[in-house]
């Protein structure tokens, strides 16, 4: 069993294993690199794997992108061409990023729907494990599947919400909503929340599961009422839980994309083409990997962008609870 | 301490040799044969009775077959393609094709065809000749198919009408008749360029010959793009015309609320399953007026990568024979392009299922009035600067005089961009 | 007072689910009548249901072997996860020199998206030799930040006072994550289970651009092979998602329990 001492706590086999009694100073001195060893092992499984199908795909695009290539064609240097290209000539990168934006700004509907959900099946109502189930079941569902029984949802002729906003006489004439540009974008919004509103849940159950019990009790002995308990212990408490959403719906702008891809295709003209699926048509459908890999280095600045001022907006350190 | 090395050797163990993989794929064997194809998995029966024949024939070959869906694929090849691990053989559709020539991943043809005549005799020249990029041959026709129009006669009739269009007005004026309530008058898939017979039956095409300027933007064109807005506009269009692909057109007129539709020969079996209005007497086959159509078709081509290009082309020779492709016809109910399978295999459905072989006439005859083939190197670029102008037309966002003028100012940046 | 308030959030919530659930309604349905669902008006109950499709699905695609291949890659991708995700996001608790910049660098390597890093990330797995592998396919997976955070929130909720005491008493830091921060964070690991199962078990475009073998391939896979067999594809296509849906809905009842602790049972023992 383990009978090492705590500072034996790094790695194993490291000169310090053998340390001798030394002054307090070095003793601290090592107690910090031993840390620094521990931090970095626990670190490493994971950091290797995102530098491998992380990093160096992303540095594989950083350097296309001021190149000319194609699989077969040997790599030119183009400069500034591509982006010059994506800047100036290209409106489909500019509705693309535009609805990006919307995308993503949408997102914090979906977490607020999702938090009072989260709040409701968490607490000791009975049946809550059918509710939570049920709306988590969208989640693994394949968006393949997703995105067909919505395109039938919305269709002007025979789908399901025309026919019953007809049947109601909310409306006299059917909405064509994927065929119209003002509901298009909306109308993929609403389909990609029903699908990832499960996810937000278990994310902020999470979070709330997590939530040191005894503060709940301390509150109420103080006689807070509930919407203080609310405001001072379980939204703060909730901070690193609402960030990772915030993170979500970032990368759901591109996560979305086999939806939005069977849905609209991008459509109609590109009123929900999002920069991933403008990327991914300009690599594998035109075979223009190096103007792609452009948009890729545009699309994830962007993203850092936004991911920093999601932090900013939690209070920074990534969401973390300052605790005692 | 035991607990911290337990879960080292767990996690080592985990990379460890248990599952490292079976085989590794920088194939080093001469006589090895890949074949992709394009989404026939359902055929595997026959092809492997055929890769059977072939190994008979040509001993110590050994063949792998793999199979792709139609949006993967091309991820799947150029993945494959950059690993320099390209599959020798690949079943490709459309135009994809000739991008791929342009790109240099195909072997020219031509050489081996015009060694052959007999090989080359085999085939409809028409089709033969939608693979013919800059005078090279890279593709030959595997199965093909071309747009016509279904009609559903009750609707028809039901309106006063007892023919099948002549013209554009013909189509515009018969599906108003039919529209009304929930009921559309015409669709048409429109992927690839499935639309274009619309315009080209008006005199409208997209580049001139030598495929060096944009011709779409003429009074013509802006005139046909303006009527099919209006008929979008009044119902007579179903609006899934313009954003549809597949499951959602052939859904709607199975359906039976909507008067015709323009497709290419295989909606006819996926239409007839989902529609139980769908009887050979209720259900009207006609070409196109001025019979024109688009080609959706598939092609074997061999990558230039290929380790061992002469025995693909024997395979490729094998596949097209006679009795392959008879057998491959009569599997799936198809047109395959070798006139001679195709003259006997019809003869023999018109016995069977008359109403799928008047379907499948349709395929190969008035072959010389193809569009939408266009033999470029960036094929789905124009393809989609013009489609993008002209779903803001047809659905109302842009009037057809700017946004035929826009798509005719991208077009020419993108063919001079290549 | 009390009463009404549950009644409330009942009805509330019923209603929501009742939202969530149309969707799938039609999903099951035409997945055992094969019904054209453009038909109008729209037919609410399945006329003659059958189980056609499902049999079908059992037939036509090897279906034992895919799900197999399934059942391993994700079993690989959630231990990774639960091992790899609990030790970063324990690291990421504690204060050291450049960890506002491992944070950046993982928070950023999520925001590249997938379909960009297809070509390179299989020439990375051919050079490391794990093409049409198990490994292979679940290395990808093996780790992911979302995860992690979730992890790392969790700890972060635990008391410090806790680790402290765990300190004094010589506990080494991996006993100190493994006995005292993983079983106070069971939720999370909880949510690293569902996810990382969904996820891998939902992967498509990585296995299929991974694998050549058909032999290696996994559920999701099939979709493609099933659908080429039958000529209507809407009904066929929902009977397959649902069999693939099915396992994931089963790890999540499973994995539920540690959901269920209500607000009023007692939480940290300390």
């Amino acid at each position: 069993m383990n009978t090492a001492p705590p500072q034996r706590a790094g790695v194993a086999g490291s000169a310090d294993a053998v340390a001798p009694p030394v002054r307090a100073a070095d003793w601290y001195r090592r107690k910090r690199t031993r840390e620094a060893m521990l931090v970095a092992c626990f670190l490493l499984p994971s950091l290797m794997i995102f530098f491998l199908y992380r990093i160096l795909p992303l540095g594989w695009n950083v350097i296309l992108s001021f190149e000319y290539w194609s699989p077969l064609k040997a790599a030119r240097f183009a400069g500034l061409d591509n982006y010059a290209e994506m800047f100036l000539e290209d409106d489909v990168f500019w509705q693309a990023l535009t609805n990006t934006l919307i995308f993503i700004l949408a997102s914090p509907i979906a977490i607020l729907l999702a938090l009072a959900v989260a709040l409701a099946v968490n607490s000791d109502l009975k049946g809550a494990a059918i509710y939570r189930t049920i709306i988590f079941l969208s989640y693994p569902l394949m968006s393949v599947a997703v995105g067909i029984v919505w395109r039938w949802l919305y269709d002007e002729r025979g789908g399901f919400i025309n026919f019953v906003l007809r049947g109601t006489g909310l409306i006299k004439e059917p909405i064509p909503f994927l065929q119209s540009f003002g509901w298009a974008l909306p109308s993929v919004i609403l389909a990609d929340i029903w699908q990832v509103v499960g996810f937000y849940m278990i994310i902020l159950l999470t979070g709330l599961q997590s939530i040191p019990q005894h503060l709940y009790e301390a509150a109420r002995i103080d006689g807070a009422p509930a919407s203080a308990r609310f405001l001072r212990i379980t939204l703060p408490m909730l901070r690193p839980s609402l960030f990772i959403c915030a993170v979500i719906g970032i990368l759901n702008s591109f996560t979305a994309f086999d939806l939005v891809y069977v849905m609209t295709g991008g459509g109609p003209a590109h009123a929900t083409e999002l920069l991933v699926t403008h990327i991914y048509n300009m690599g594998f459908g035109e075979t223009r990997f190096d103007y792609a890999a452009a948009l890729t280095v545009v699309q994830f600045t962007l993203l850092v962008i936004l991911t920093f001022l999601a932090n900013r907006a939690v209070g920074g350190n990534a969401g973390s609870v300052e605790s005692a | 301490m035991q607990k911290r090395r337990d879960v080292l050797k767990l996690a080592a163990g985990t990379a460890a040799a248990s599952f490292l993989p079976k085989k590794l794929y920088a194939q080093t064997g001469t006589k090895k044969l890949s074949i992709l194809t394009w989404n026939i998995i359902d055929m595997e029966p026959l092809f492997k009775q055929w890769f059977a024949t072939f190994q008979s024939q040509n001993p110590g070959v050994e063949i792998e077959w793999l199979d792709k869906k139609g949006p993967e694929l091309p991820a799947f090849y150029q993945t494959q393609l950059a690993a320099g691990t390209p599959p020798d053989i690949v079943d490709i559709q459309g135009g994809l094709g000739l991008e791929w020539a342009g790109q240099g991943a195909l072997l020219d043809l031509t050489p081996m065809l015009d060694k052959e005549p007999a090989v080359r005799a085999r085939f409809n020249p028409e089709y033969l000749a939608n693979w013919v990029f800059e005078g090279k041959n890279y593709l030959i026709p595997f199965y093909v198919s071309k747009s016509l129009l279904f009609y559903n006669k009750p609707l028809f009739k039901a309106a006063g009408i007892d023919y099948a269009p002549k013209s554009l007005d013909d189509i515009l004026s018969y599906a108003k008749a039919v529209s009304g309530a929930d009921r559309t008058g015409f669709l048409t898939l429109n992927f690839d360029w499935l639309y274009w017979p619309l315009f080209r039956m008006q005199g409208v095409d997209l580049l001139t010959p030598d495929l060096k300027k944009p011709t779409f933007n003429t009074p013509a064109g802006i005139e046909t793009a303006d009527k099919l807005a209006k008929a979008t506009a009044d119902g007579s269009i179903n609006k899934i015309s313009w954003t549809g692909r597949w499951v959602e057109p052939n859904g709607a007129f199975a359906a039976g609320n909507v008067g015709m539709m323009h497709a290419h020969s295989s909606a006819y079996f996926f239409v007839k399953t989902q529609g139980s209005w769908i009887t050979p007497e209720t259900i009207g086959i006609a070409e196109v007026p001025g019979y024109w159509s688009t080609p959706n078709s598939h092609g074997y081509a061999i990558s230039k990568g290929a380790r061992n290009p002469e025995l693909a082309w024997a395979f490729l020779k094998f596949a097209t024979e006679k009795s392959q492709a008879m057998d491959f016809a009569r599997g799936r109910t198809l047109t395959t392009a070798n006139a001679e399978v195709d003259k006997d295999f019809l003869a023999e459905l018109d016995k069977n299922d008359p109403t799928a072989a008047a379907v499948l006439r349709t395929q190969i005859e008035h072959t010389d009035k193809l569009t939408g083939n266009w033999r470029l190197s960036d094929d789905s670029a124009v393809k989609n600067i013009v489609w993008a102008e002209m779903q803001n037309i047809f659905l109302g966002r842009r009037d057809a005089k700017t946004a035929l003028a826009d798509a005719e100012k991208k077009v020419e940046r993108e063919l001079r961009r290549t | 007072m009390r009463r009404r308030s549950h009644i409330l959030r009942h009805l509330v919530m019923a209603l929501v689910c009742a939202l969530m659930l149309i969707p799938f309604y039609w999903v099951a349905k035409t997945a055992v009548t094969n019904e054209n669902i453009y038909a109008y008006p729209p037919r609410i109950l399945p006329l003659k249901p059958h189980l056609y499709n499902f049999v079908d699905v059992w037939y036509l695609i090897p279906f034992a072997r895919y799900f197999a291949n399934s059942v391993i890659v994700s079993l690989i991708a959630v231990a990774g996860n639960i091992v790899f995700n609990a030790a970063a996001g324990y690291a990421l608790t504690k204060n050291f020199a450049g960890k506002r910049i491992v944070v950046l660098l993982f928070l950023s390597c999520m925001l590249i998206p997938f379909q960009a890093t297809i070509i390179p990330a299989y020439l990375v797995s051919a050079r490391l030799g794990v093409l049409n592998s198990y490994l292979g396919l679940a290395l990808p997976l093996l780790s992911t930040i979302v995860c992690i955070f979730v992890f790392k929130a969790a700890f972060e909720a635990i008391p410090a006072s806790l680790q402290q005491a765990a300190r004094i008493d010589g506990l080494g830091e991996l006993r100190i994550l493994f006995r005292i921060m993983l079983p106070l964070a069971k939720p999370a690991i909880a949510t690293n289970i569902i996810l990382s199962f969904i996820w891998s078990w939902n992967a498509f475009l990585w296995p299929l651009i991974i694998t050549r073998d058909v032999t290696m391939q996994t559920l999701p896979l099939g979709l493609a092979r099933f659908l080429a067999y039958v000529e209507d594809t809407t009904g066929a296509l929902y009977a397959f998602v649902c069999m693939v849906l099915l396992p994931g809905i089963i790890v999540f009842l499973m994995a539920q329990k540690e959901f269920i602790r209500g607000l009023t049972s007692g939480a940290t023992k300390g």
